[in-house]
Formats: structure tokens, C-alpha cells, sequence
């Protein structure tokens, strides 16, 4: 029947039998003459048969009956016959998409199967065969067949098809990029076999060998792909191993700060991690990890590494240095995700006790806790956080509640409570602690500014 | 927080969305992202696609750009959506409209056949066979590159474009732009909704099982209530809500829990609202303040880190933070967009993971505000553009900040796609799914799922009720994957098929009220011991909550990711129940379930069921798609029909009866539906109106006589058995006027003026005196069988005096005789009414009247005002009756029938009440009676 009516169309109607053109329809025309008997209302019909299966398939996809909606793509597969959609998505697409996700998850579905389909499926579509590709590579790789998906990216990567070529290169350099990765990992395999061999004292030349054709393979690849604006994380660090492995650790340099930044690139903190962490590798002077991480502190201030960043600094005998420092922890803390950061806590509380004993610099303090007054107590130092944070973690509630203590004074709510547990628990650390706070209670109002110059001292 | 050590990769690119997607329903699948590699790929993730590859889905019908892009787009691609392809539509479905007058002008001079035309008839016809046959063809080849029109079809074009139309073409597509560009607009982001209006606050201590619901209600939605729910395998409210009204339909309800206590953000359209809710249970909430905007306001969130913090949001573009103890602080006026220009006022804000900067949102993209200096710090977050692998058309519908997942990721839903954003990486989604929803996502809710485990996001969507449950992982250590295949939960309206058979005008109620838009959703985490569980509550516009529960099952083996997955078993049921009159001819509210496991009766609903609110709870835990059979027969269209279970089942006709009750009720209160009745409980007493303890022949006879005239499809007469109340008027009696002059008149008026005329002069005397003499003689005979038995012959009398009667022009009787065979003939109950003894003397079908026998008057007793009041027959009425069967008992039991002129005109005021007797004895009450038809 479809292929008769098929016939009796003049012409190979769209898929799209409702994209009309602006119709023009004669007068009064009895209805069946509305749309002459072509093929149209077949198509109509057509259509919204494979729409309603479509959303069968849907629904039961959904609802994770995979056998059921498996039938139904049966059935869905009939509508290939008349792909001549202009459509987005095409029922070729589609098929390949729904029958993807079926036999991921279907019971009864095997690996043989699944490349079964996946061959028939680049063969119906030449539009997206590199996306076909990518896929099944994928999938080999997360069931552990490496070398099968090795074997299909080179396929891939070989594949010409005129002008589809050119308009697919996206994938066709993620292809490349991620077959460099697997030649990365072959390479570091082999490079782990020559190690094991040098510490027995044996030589493989051929192990070698190819060894150092992966890396040739691999370096090509992915030093393409990083050169292209985008999230790179993996390619970048495995290029870098290999520069490192090769000691070209100026090209290493030039890549990772390109990387990190090029201002066409997305601003990824990994690109200033990787930076940070090649410079510690390599020692370089403090002041140009410093500088990294500044950057890394304006993009993300509350990125972990301000942790280290703040060490960095505190250490620092320049007072500009330090007084960032304090700037850095303070804004960290500023985070919800910081706010039972005990490491990050001591450090704060660290560095606003040495600068009270030191008793220079409180303007610093003054000027951080200025911008955080009207927040940072109900913030961070509530009763109710108070009496949390000391059922859960003491040694968070100490820090924060010696903080509390110098900025808001020995009768804020987290302090009095925290420092009345503690007595009750006959904690000699809160003792001192308590001390502590008593003896500099002066420096509370001046950092709240409610001073005078006669507090002083 | 962690920043995973790497991410997937992807391209990176700016500028303008890209390609114009188009209807992709299977977009969401055969992505690799989801499954996440083995160990021993090492670093070699499964990485994302490049994004902007990833086709979206949309509907069908939905326009894929902004309604005035596309309709521009439209206007020279010619697509489906565009204003040529809506008038074309237009031109199909309302042909009359669109050509009606010149059509019939010229329908005569088209030809539409195949036969060439003749001779004759070319000169005033043309032939349009081949131009069809060309604009099918053009159709045909629609979005073939070579498509080209022919010129005939040009020059048909030409010659008609003019005069053709019924509306200048001009003018009409004008309108038809307008609408379309309105239409769009509402149908694609009906946005009043978003964010959905109902909050779970959970319980302080993690401990206790009783949180704290808070939707709204009432008739216009304007009631606030906050209902205790003890969380469990089956929920339970607990106690009656706490309960506020307020001047305006709710339309968000934002919750957040801070330092033990629960602060809830209520948004109607120009009212703002904060309410407290002390932590402990049974605490009741306080409201704390109160700000009205002079432009709607589109949006209200409360801060999760600072306690009386909110963000609001209006429609000309301005947001505020609004602090409860330190007032509103404007962040931003624009009423611009921000990315690009797009013309919808809706904004939203939401907090990020630092409690002093803000994301602001519009339909283009995301920026985050700093409110320490809020003109100066921006940070641009999320752009609807390549950036996130957008396509043409994209836009914003709900930014939510996953704050409780993960301090640094917000969700940002679009209409075709979902995208999971980290602040510290702006502009590229971390995670990316097209959700190929059906209607874009206005409420989302997210469970976070600790160490180890996966985050769970539902999105729900209002007008086709969808509910999609999304799991990922990651987000610090490693980077975000989705984990498992999405999973469609039920709906509301999915619980039609569960309900018991309704009458149809029933059923249809039903499915308006589970078919209503959904209005919120939320979700609760739930464990006892080993058994973890999902609650979902949802609500509908309707003002119905329904929940259906997830159960926790650990991953399959197979899963490579080893994630747990919670597999969605369950169904929807009522858990709260607005009373319907609130909201009606409101949309009913969602939640259905395919399959269902279990179902459990809520036990206590009682209490919590009040004339004012019905509600009532039901809990399915269901059990996993995975567990179903292997063999399943076949494909079929629906989902096996899962059978709710026998509680269930009780528990769905509970809701149905509080529906139905308060429905009916309906009509009273509002004085809206149906006819007004008049209530008859104040002028009868109920003994009035119950049958007597007896029945007694009159009730027997005033049956049958209605049975009866049913029978006949006849006409049910006064009763000649009881007393009428309402005597007829009283006839003119022609006797009563002896002259001359009257007699004549009279007789002219029954239209034998020849006859009188005859008689007048003497000329058929004789004829007379025999005619006389004949009937005198046949009352004798009939008075001599006054037997039962005799009834039939007096019958077949009757006939023969009819007959007679019938030829004999009148006779006597100045008024023309019934005809024989008319079904109304009264006596013709008494035939009935003795039919029993009668043995077959009466005809059933009544089609030959017969002239009953007489009845024996009611017996004395009837008389004795002790039976009246047996009987029930009210005091004032008794001596009318007695006074009535007086006569009838003091009247001659067989009266004669008299000529009329014989009558002395005295009488005429007895007569003329009704007596079964005088009626049913004789013809001659039947002689008036066509005086009647006057």
C-alpha cells in the first residue's frame, strides 16, 4: 500500500505533510476535493501513526520498560521508509538514539548486538557518521573494550565523504583527540613496563619504540585539539605528561598558560589548577605561583586551593602579601560551602590572632569584617550553629568561636554558648581560649568601630 | 567544595545560539554522558559531545524562536509555524470565511473535473483540474531545494490575490500576526506559576517525621495553609492546618529552612509575604511582613543561608533583596533583557552560594549580582547562546539554585533542555540533557543524595502535568554525570483509570478536576531502616495534593557506575483535598500512576476530614520497573494497566465521595447551577406528606388512573376521585336562559342552527317524542343492572348510544359527544380499579372506553373525623372533604341523568364539583365538557 501510494505521488512527498505552503485553496470546493485524493491523506496518516508510536516508545523509555518500547521501535523502523524529512531530527536519527539507549539497558541486550546496530545505523545516515562513531567508541570504551574502540576511532578518522567530511570536522577532531588519548594511554602503559624494566635492569628496544610512536601519535592528536577553544581538562593534562616525559617544558608552559589564559577559552579553573600545579613541579619562585593564584582567587574565591594560597601568603614577609591573605580567607569563608571548612577556619582564626597579639594591622580586620558585619553573624555565628557545630565538630566550633569572640565581642551568642559548653566540659582549651578573648575584648570595638581613640592602648 | 579534578570536554564557542532546532522528541537519548567509564579506561572518560550538537526537543507545536523572530523567519522560510502557513491553515478549515462570497459567485465557473469541457460551457468556465494537480504537487516537493512554481500557479496568484479573499489578504495577515504572536507568547511561557506553590519544610532534627506542608487553597486560591504531615511509608496529616487568607491568588509558595526554622516567601500578583514557622511541630507560623508592587511580581525566593533574607522579582524588570529586618534594597531596574533583546518582563532571582550576591534571571541567560555593590559587580552566568550549545528559540523558564545538592550548581531548565551550571565555571554547563518534556519545566525540586549517592532532580511541568525524575552525580570530586536513564513519574490525571466507573456527567468532572494544571511540587526523603523512600507531593491548580512514593533500590549489577538508582513504583494519590467549591470550573490537579504496587489506606483521614476541607491520603509505595516480567506479551500502547490495590481503592472512593458531596453542595451555596426549587418541608408537615398507614383506595385508584394515562401517553386529568381543590369554572348553562334569542344563538353556536330552526316550527315533533321515549326506556334498563356484571353491557350500550349518537346528529345534547375511542375517558378508572373483582371485565389497553359501574360511595367511616385524621388530612381540610362526600353520599347514588334544561340552574354550583359520582354515573357531566374546550 505505502508503496503504491508511494508511486502515485508525483513526487517524493516531505515528511512534513502539514508544511504547506501558503495554500491556495479554490472556493467552496466540496470537502474530499479539499485535499485531492493523493497520497496526502495517507501521509497525514502516516505521520501520525509514526508520531503515536513514537510517543509509545517515549513513554515506555521513560518509565524504563526497555522490552516494551524495543517492540515498539520494531514497529518505528517502518518509518524509514519514507525519511525524506526536512526535519531536525529524522526518524534515521532518532531510530539510532532510542535504539542506543534500548540496548544499554535492555536485559537480553549483548555487546555483539550492540555493534550490530551501531554498523547498520552509520550506514543509514551519513550526516551524523562521526557522531555515530564517537558514540560507539564511547560505549566500547565503558564496557572495557579499549582496543576495539582504538580500532574504530582510526576507522572513523579515516572516513571521507565529500563535503560531509568538512561539516562534520567537530567530531571529526574529537575522534582525533580522544584516539590521541588512547594513544596517550597505551603510551603511559608502555612507558610503565620500560620503568618496571629499568629497575630489573632490562632493556626492551621494541617496547620502546612504540612507545615513542604513541607519544608521536597521541601529540599530534591532541595538541589539535587544545589549540580549539573549549573544555580540554583531559587532552591538556595527558599532552602535558607527555611534554614533561620528553622534557619539553617550555612547550608544556606555553600550553598550559595558553590554556589557562587565552581569553577565547572558558574561564576554567582547572586551567589555572594545572598551571599552579606545573609550576610547583617545577619549582618556580613563589612570587609566580603567587600570581596564579591570585587569578585563581579573583575567578574563584572559593576555589581549595585558597587554602594554600592563604598559607602562601600568611608566610609572606611582605605586609601587602599578608594583608591579601586575609583578604583571600575571609572571602572564602564567605561561601556557603566553606562554612564548616575547619582547616579554613584555623587558618582565619590563626591569622586574626597573630594580628591582634602583633596588635599592628587591625585596620585589616576592620576593613574585612566592615562588608560582612551585617551578615557574618547570622551567617556563621548564630546560637543555633553554635550549639551544632559543637555537637558535631568541637574543634570547628573553637576556631570559629575564637573568631567570634575578637569580632563581635566576648558576648556574642556563639562565643557565650561555645565558651560555656566548653567550661561545663572542663575543656582547657576553651579556657584559654576564653582568656584570650577576655584580655583583647578592647580590640572588638575598635574593629567595630564603636572606638574611640581613648580605648586604645 | 571540591572542583572536579577534570571536566568532560567540549567546545567552547560564543555568539548567537546555533542552528535552528526543530522537533527532535528523542533528542535526550543515546547520549554516552550517562554512562560513565570503567576504572580502567583511566582518564579516559566518557566524555560529553561537543553541546552544541546536541539537538533539543520541543513539541510539535511549540515554535522553536521567539514568536516575533519566527513569525519574521516564518514569513520568508514559509514553515510550518509561520503566519503563510496559519493563513493556509486558515483558508483550509474555514473555507466560508475565507472565500464564501466569491466562491458562490464562482463556483459555477470553475470545473473541477477530468472530462474536457464542452463547447458551450468553455465560454463561461474554466477548467482548474491541472492548477490542483500543480499546488499539490508544489506541496509534494515542499523543502526540495529545486523547488520552484510553476507559472501557472503564478499567474493564478496574480490574477486572484485582489478580489479573492473574503478579508483583504493584507488585513489578514496582519491579524492573524497579532494573534499568533499573543497566542505564542501565552502558550509558550505561561509563567505566572513558576516556581510552583508548594513547600516541604522538613523537620528540624532529622530524627522526627513531621514536616510541614504549605500550599494554597481556597475558592480563588487565596487561602494560605500550613498542614502538618507525618512523613512515613504513607504520609499523614496531622491535626487541622494552620490557615491564612489572604487578598490574592497564591502564586508561588518559596520555603527555606535556616538555624531550626523555616521561613516561607508567598508571591501573588502584587503582594509579597514572608511567614515564619518555628521549628518544633504544632508551633503555629507567623507572619513577619507584608510589600505590595505596583508591577506583578514574577518571582520570590528565600535565602537558604541567611534567615528573613528574599529575593523579588517584578515585571518591569527591577530586583530586589529583601531583608525582613532592613527592607527592600533594589539590585537592578532594567527593563531591557539581558543578553539580546526578547520582549517577556519575566525575571527571576535566586541565591548563589555566597549569601550576598544574587543571580538574576531573565529569558536570555543568568547574571549573578553582587548586593554589596550591585552596579557595578556582574558576572554573566548562563547566556542562552553557543555557549551552552543553545539552539535558535531557547529560552529561559526556571533558573533554581541547587544549593542543597551542592553549594555551587544551580539548574537552569529551558524549554528543551536542562542544564546543570557550576558558578565557579560560568557559561558552560556542566551537565546538559534535553528533557524532551512536552510543556516546559515551572517547577523543579531537588533532593540531595549525600556521599556517594546521586542527586535527584524532579521537574514538573504545569499544563500537561509531566513529572520527570533526573538523577546525577558529581559536582566536587568528580565531574557531573547523569546517572541512570530519567524516569517519568505518574501524573494526577493518570488516576482516572484507577477510580471506580462514574455516570458519565461524573466521570467528566473528574477527569476536569485530575486534568487541572499542576501548581507545585515537592519532594521528601524518607528512611526506616534500611528502606529508603522518595515522597512526592504534588499539587494541582485545583487545590488537590497528591503524593506518590519512590522506593530506593540499589543499582542493578549491570549499571556500570554502580549509582544507586531510585526506581520510580507508584502512584498518585489524593493526599489533601481542597474542598471543590473553592476553585470551580478551576483545572483539576495532576497525579496519576501507571503502575502500582501497593497501595495503603491511610488510617486516620477521619480526623482530618471537616465540612470544609476534605482531606485525604494515600500512599502507593510502588515497586520498580525493573522487577516487571520478563515475558511481557506485547507491545501495547498503554502500559499495563496496574489494578490499585483494595485500600487503594477505598481510599480513591472516599475522595471521590468528599468530592462529589462537596460538588453537589456546590449549587447551594452558590446559587450558581441548576434551577432554583422551592422546598416543600415548610408547607407540609412530613406526616402531611408520608403516605397513610393504610393505602386506601383513593391512592390505590389515583395510581392506577396515572399508570394509566402513562400508558396512554394520554393527558392526566383533574382527579374525580379526592377532592379537587380548584373547582372548574363554572359553565354557562344554555338552559339558564330560556328566550328565544339564547336558544338560538346557542344552537347556531353548536352549529345545528337548521335543526332548531326545524324544531322551532314544529316540524320534527315526532322524531323527538320517539327519541325520548327510547332513552327514557334504556335508563330504566340501566338502572335494573346495577350489577358489576353488567358493566360490560352497559358498556357495549354505550357504544350503541354513541354510535347512534354519532349519526344522529345531536340529539339532544346541545354540545357534540365525545367520539368513542378517546383515551381520556375518565371512567375508565374505575374499570381499572375494580378490574381485580372484575375478572378480565376491564381492558387493559382502555382503547374501547366503557362506562364504569357504579361505585358504592365511600363508606361512612371516611366521614368520621377520627379516620380523616388517621389518614393524615390536615384539620382545615377535613370538613371540606367531610362537606364534599356529604353530598356525595346524600345525593341520589345513581343520579339520573337529566337533559340538561331539566336541571334547575341552583344546582350548577353542586354539580359543578367534581363527584366521581355524578361524572362516572352518567353522560351527561360529559355533555358540559365541551364547553370545557373553550
Amino acid at each position: 500500500m505505502d508503496s503504491l501510494m508511494e508511486r502515485a505521488a508525483p513526487c517524493p512527498a516531505a515528511q512534513a505533510g502539514s508544511v504547506l505552503l501558503p495554500a491556495l485553496h479554490l472556493p467552496l470546493l466540496p470537502p474530499h476535493l479539499y485535499r485531492p485524493a493523493t497520497s496526502h491523506e495517507h501521509k497525514l496518516n502516516f505521520r501520525k501513526s509514526k508520531e503515536a508510536c513514537l510517543t509509545y516508545i517515549q513513554d515506555a523509555m521513560l518509565q524504563k520498560q526497555w522490552k516494551r518500547a524495543a517492540e515498539f521501535l520494531t514497529f518505528y523502523i517502518e518509518s524509514l521508509e519514507k525519511d525524506f524529512s526536512t526535519e531536525y531530527m529524522g526518524p534515521s536519527e532518532m531510530i539510532w538514539r532510542i535504539g542506543t539507549e534500548i540496548l544499554c539497558h535492555h536485559s537480553y541486550s549483548s555487546m555483539k548486538d550492540f555493534n550490530s546496530f551501531i554498523e547498520q545505523m552509520k550506514t543509514l545516515g551519513v550526516k551524523r557518521y562521526l557522531k555515530v562513531c564517537l558514540e560507539h567508541a564511547f560505549h566500547l570504551l565503558c564496557n572495557g573494550q579499549t582496543d576495539e574502540a582504538y580500532q574504530n576511532l582510526s576507522l572513523a578518522e579515516s572516513w571521507r565523504f565529500g563535503e560531509q567530511t568538512t561539516a562534520q570536522d567537530k567530531e571529526l577532531k574529537l575522534i582525533q583527540a580522544y584516539r590521541g588519548l588512547l594513544d596517550y594511554y597505551s603510551w603511559s602503559k608502555q612507558k610503565n613496563v620500560l620503568l618496571e624494566y629499568d629497575k630489573e635492569g632490562f632493556e626492551d628496544l621494541s617496547v620502546e619504540q612504540e612507545m615513542h610512536s604513541s607519544f608521536r601519535k597521541a601529540a599530534v592528536n591532541l595538541k589539535e585539539i587544545i589549540q580549539i577553544p573549549g573544555v580540554w581538562d583531559v587532552f591538556v593534562k595527558c599532552y602535558v605528561d607527555l611534554l614533561e616525559f620528553y622534557g619539553d617544558h617550555d612547550e608544556a608552559r606555553q600550553v598550559l598558560s595558553e590554556y589557562a589564559y587565552n581569553s577565547k577559552f572558558p574561564a576554567n579553573p582547572n586551567a589555572h589548577v594545572y598551571f599552579y600545579q606545573f609550576l610547583k613541579r617545577h619549582g618556580e619562585p613563589k612570587k609566580s605561583l603567587i600570581s596564579v593564584l591570585k587569578i585563581l582567587h579573583d575567578i574563584v574565591p572559593s576555589h581549595e586551593l585558597m587554602i594554600d594560597f592563604n598559607t602562601m601568603l600568611q608566610k609572606s614577609k611582605k605586609r601587602k602579601k599578608r594583608r591579601l591573605g586575609l583578604e583571600v580567607i575571609f572571602a572564602a569563608l564567605d561561601y556557603a560551602g566553606w562554612k564548616e571548612n575547619v582547616k579554613a577556619w584555623s587558618c582565619l582564626a590563626r591569622q586574626v590572632k597573630q594580628i591582634i597579639i602583633s596588635e599592628k594591622h587591625l585596620d585589616w580586620i576592620k576593613q574585612e569584617w566592615n562588608s560582612r558585619k551585617d551578615w557574618w553573624p547570622a551567617f556563621h555565628f548564630s546560637r543555633y550553629l553554635a550549639k551544632r557545630n559543637w555537637q558535631e565538630n568541637e574543634s570547628l566550633a573553637y576556631e570559629k568561636a575564637l573568631v567570634a569572640g575578637i569580632l563581635l565581642g566576648k558576648d556574642c551568642k556563639y562565643f557565650k554558648y561555645v565558651s560555656h559548653q566548653g567550661c561545663k566540659d572542663q575543656k582547657k582549651r576553651l579556657r584559654t581560649l576564653k582568656k584570650f578573648v577576655n584580655k583583647h575584648s578592647p580590640v572588638y570595638l575598635r574593629i567595630s568601630g564603636l572606638s574611640d581613640s581613648s580605648v586604645q592602648t | 567544595m571540591a572542583f572536579p579534578a577534570a571536566l568532560f570536554p567540549s567546545y567552547f564557542g560564543a555568539g548567537p545560539p546555533g542552528e535552528a532546532g526543530g522537533v527532535a522528541p528523542a533528542a535526550g537519548w543515546g547520549e554516552p554522558r550517562r554512562r560513565s567509564c570503567p576504572a580502567a579506561a583511566g582518564r579516559a572518560r566518557a566524555g560529553s559531545l561537543p553541546t552544541s550538537l546536541l539537538c533539543p526537543s520541543c513539541v510539535p507545536t511549540r515554535v522553536a524562536g521567539s514568536p516575533r523572530s519566527c513569525l519574521r523567519t516564518s514569513f520568508t522560510a514559509g514553515s510550518f509555524t509561520g503566519s503563510s502557513g496559519q493563513l493556509g491553515h486558515f483558508f483550509v478549515d474555514h473555507p466560508e470565511d475565507a472565500f464564501g462570497s466569491l466562491g458562490q459567485l464562482l463556483h459555477k465557473n470553475f470545473y473541477l473535473g477530468n472530462a474536457k469541457l464542452r463547447r458551450q460551457a468553455r465560454d463561461t468556465t474554466i477548467r482548474m483540474t491541472s492548477l490542483v494537480e500543480e499546488i499539490n504537487r508544489l506541496e509534494a516537493r515542499h523543502g526540495c531545494p529545486q523547488q520552484h512554481f510553476t507559472s501557472r500557479v503564478r499567474w493564478f496568484s496574480h490574477l486572484c490575490r485582489d478580489w479573492l479573499f473574503e478579508v483583504p489578504l493584507d488585513l489578514l495577515a496582519d491579524c492573524v500576526h497579532d494573534e499568533l504572536v499573543l497566542q505564542w507568547a501565552s502558550l509558550l511561557f505561561d509563567d505566572s506559576s513558576t516556581g510552583g506553590a508548594l513547600a516541604w519544610l522538613p523537620p528540624e532534627d532529622a530524627g522526627a517525621h513531621t514536616g510541614c506542608l504549605v500550599y494554597p487553597g481556597g475558592q480563588a486560591m487565596n487561602q494560605l495553609y500550613f498542614q502538618d504531615v507525618v512523613v512515613g511509608e504513607v504520609p499523614r496529616t496531622r491535626g487541622s492546618p494552620a490557615q491564612f487568607e489572604l487578598n490574592g491568588r497564591i502564586r508561588q509558595v518559596a520555603a527555606a529552612q535556616l538555624d531550626g526554622e523555616g521561613f516561607v516567601g508567598v508571591r501573588s500578583d502584587y503582594h509579597c509575604g514572608v511567614w515564619k514557622v518555628p521549628g518544633r511541630t504544632g508551633a503555629a507560623p507567623t507572619p513577619l511582613q507584608v510589600i505590595r508592587t505596583n508591577v506583578p511580581a514574577s518571582c520570590l525566593t528565600v535565602s537558604p543561608h541567611l534567615p528573613g533574607e528574599l529575593a523579588v522579582c517584578t515585571q518591569s524588570g527591577a530586583v530586589y533583596l529583601w531583608s525582613v529586618e532592613t527592607g527592600l534594597q533594589q539590585l537592578r531596574q532594567d527593563p531591557q533583557t539581558m543578553f539580546f533583546r526578547d520582549h517577556s518582563p519575566w525575571r527571576w532571582s535566586e541565591f548563589t552560594a555566597h549569601p550576598r550576591v544574587l543571580s538574576c534571571a531573565d529569558r536570555t541567560g543568568l547574571q549573578c549580582l553582587d548586593a554589596r555593590a550591585p552596579g557595578r559587580c556582574h558576572l554573566d552566568f548562563f547566556k542562552v547562546g553557543e555557549e551552552a550549545g543553545c539552539q535558535q528559540g531557547e529560552r529561559v523558564v526556571l533558573p533554581m539554585y541547587l544549593g542543597r545538592a551542592h553549594p555551587s550548581q544551580h539548574l537552569v531548565a529551558t524549554q528543551f533542555a536542562v542544564y546543570v551550571m557550576d558558578e565557579r565555571l560560568p557559561l558552560v554547563p556542566v551537565l546538559k540533557w534535553a528533557h524532551m518534556m512536552k510543556d516546559p519545566p515551572l517547577f523543579a525540586h531537588v533532593v540531595p543524595g549525600g556521599p556517594g549517592r546521586s542527586h535527584k532532580v524532579l521537574l514538573g511541568a504545569s499544563r500537561t502535568q509531566e513529572l520527570l525524575l533526573l538523577q546525577y552525580t558529581g559536582g566536587s570530586e568528580s565531574a557531573c554525570q547523569l546517572a541512570g536513564p530519567p524516569q517519568k513519574l505518574h501524573s494526577i490525571s493518570g488516576c482516572l483509570q484507577h477510580l471506580p466507573a462514574q455516570l458519565p456527567h461524573r466521570h467528566w468532572l473528574l477527569q476536569q478536576r485530575l486534568g487541572a494544571p499542576a501548581a507545585g511540587l515537592a519532594a521528601v526523603p524518607h528512611a526506616r531502616g534500611q528502606r529508603e523512600s522518595l515522597l512526592v507531593f504534588q499539587l494541582s491548580e485545583a487545590g488537590d495534593v497528591f503524593y506518590q512514593t519512590l522506593t530506593h533500590e540499589a543499582a542493578q549489577p549491570r549499571a556500570p557506575d554502580g549509582e544507586d538508582k531510585d526506581e520510580a513504583a507508584s502512584s498518585a494519590s489524593p493526599m489533601l483535598e481542597a474542598p471543590f467549591g473553592s476553585t470551580p470550573g478551576s483545572p483539576p490537579g495532576s497525579g496519576g500512576e501507571e503502575e502500582e504496587e501497593e497501595i495503603f489506606y491511610l488510617s486516620n483521614l477521619e480526623v482530618i476530614v471537616n465540612e470544609e476541607e476534605e482531606e485525604e491520603e494515600e500512599g502507593t509505595p510502588a515497586a520498580s520497573e525493573e522487577t516487571q516480567h520478563p515475558e511481557e506479551p506485547c507491545a501495547s500502547p498503554h502500559p499495563l494497566p496496574a489494578v490499585p490495590s483494595p485500600a487503594a481503592a477505598v481510599r480513591y472512593r472516599r475522595w471521590l465521595k468528599a468530592l462529589f458531596r462537596d460538588w453537589q453542595e456546590l449549587p447551594r451555596h452558590t446559587g450558581v447551577r441548576g434551577p432554583p426549587t422551592i422546598s416543600q418541608k415548610r408547607l407540609f408537615t412530613r406526616k402531611d406528606l408520608g403516605p397513610p398507614a393504610g393505602t386506601s383506595d383513593l391512592h390505590v385508584r389515583a395510581r392506577q388512573q396515572l399508570r394509566r394515562a402513562m400508558r396512554e401517553q394520554g393527558r392526566i386529568r383533574r382527579w374525580d376521585l379526592g377532592p379537587d381543590p380548584q373547582p372548574l369554572p363554572q359553565p354557562v348553562e344554555p338552559a339558564a336562559w330560556p328566550d328565544a334569542l339564547s336558544a338560538r344563538l346557542t344552537a347556531a353556536w353548536a352549529g345545528d342552527l337548521s335543526h332548531w330552526w326545524e324544531e322551532r316550527l314544529g316540524l320534527n315533533m315526532a322524531q323527538r317524542q320517539r327519541a325520548l321515549r327510547e332513552r327514557r326506556r334504556r335508563q330504566k334498563r340501566a338502572r335494573g343492572h346495577r350489577s358489576l356484571s353488567a358493566s360490560f353491557t352497559s358498556s357495549v350500550t354505550y357504544q350503541s348510544e354513541l354510535s347512534e349518537l354519532s349519526d344522529g346528529a345531536p340529539a339532544a345534547a346541545p354540545a357534540p359527544p365525545l367520539s368513542p375511542g378517546h383515551p381520556e375517558a375518565l371512567p375508565q378508572v374505575f374499570t381499572e380499579a375494580w378490574g381485580g373483582s372484575l375478572a378480565g371485565g376491564s381492558a387493559p389497553g382502555g382503547s374501547t372506553p366503557r362506562r364504569p359501574p357504579p361505585s358504592p360511595p365511600p363508606a361512612e367511616p371516611l366521614l368520621s373525623s377520627q379516620t380523616l385524621r388517621s389518614r393524615g388530612i390536615p384539620k382545615e381540610r377535613r370538613k371540606m372533604l367531610r362537606d364534599y362526600l356529604a353530598v356525595c353520599t346524600e345525593g341520589p347514588p345513581e343520579p339520573l341523568p337529566e337533559p340538561p334544561g331539566s336541571q334547575p340552574p341552583s344546582q350548577g354550583g353542586q354539580l359543578c364539583i367534581p363527584s366521581s359520582q355524578s361524572q362516572l354515573s352518567g353522560s351527561q357531566p360529559r355533555r358540559k365538557r365541551p364547553r370545557m374546550g373553550f
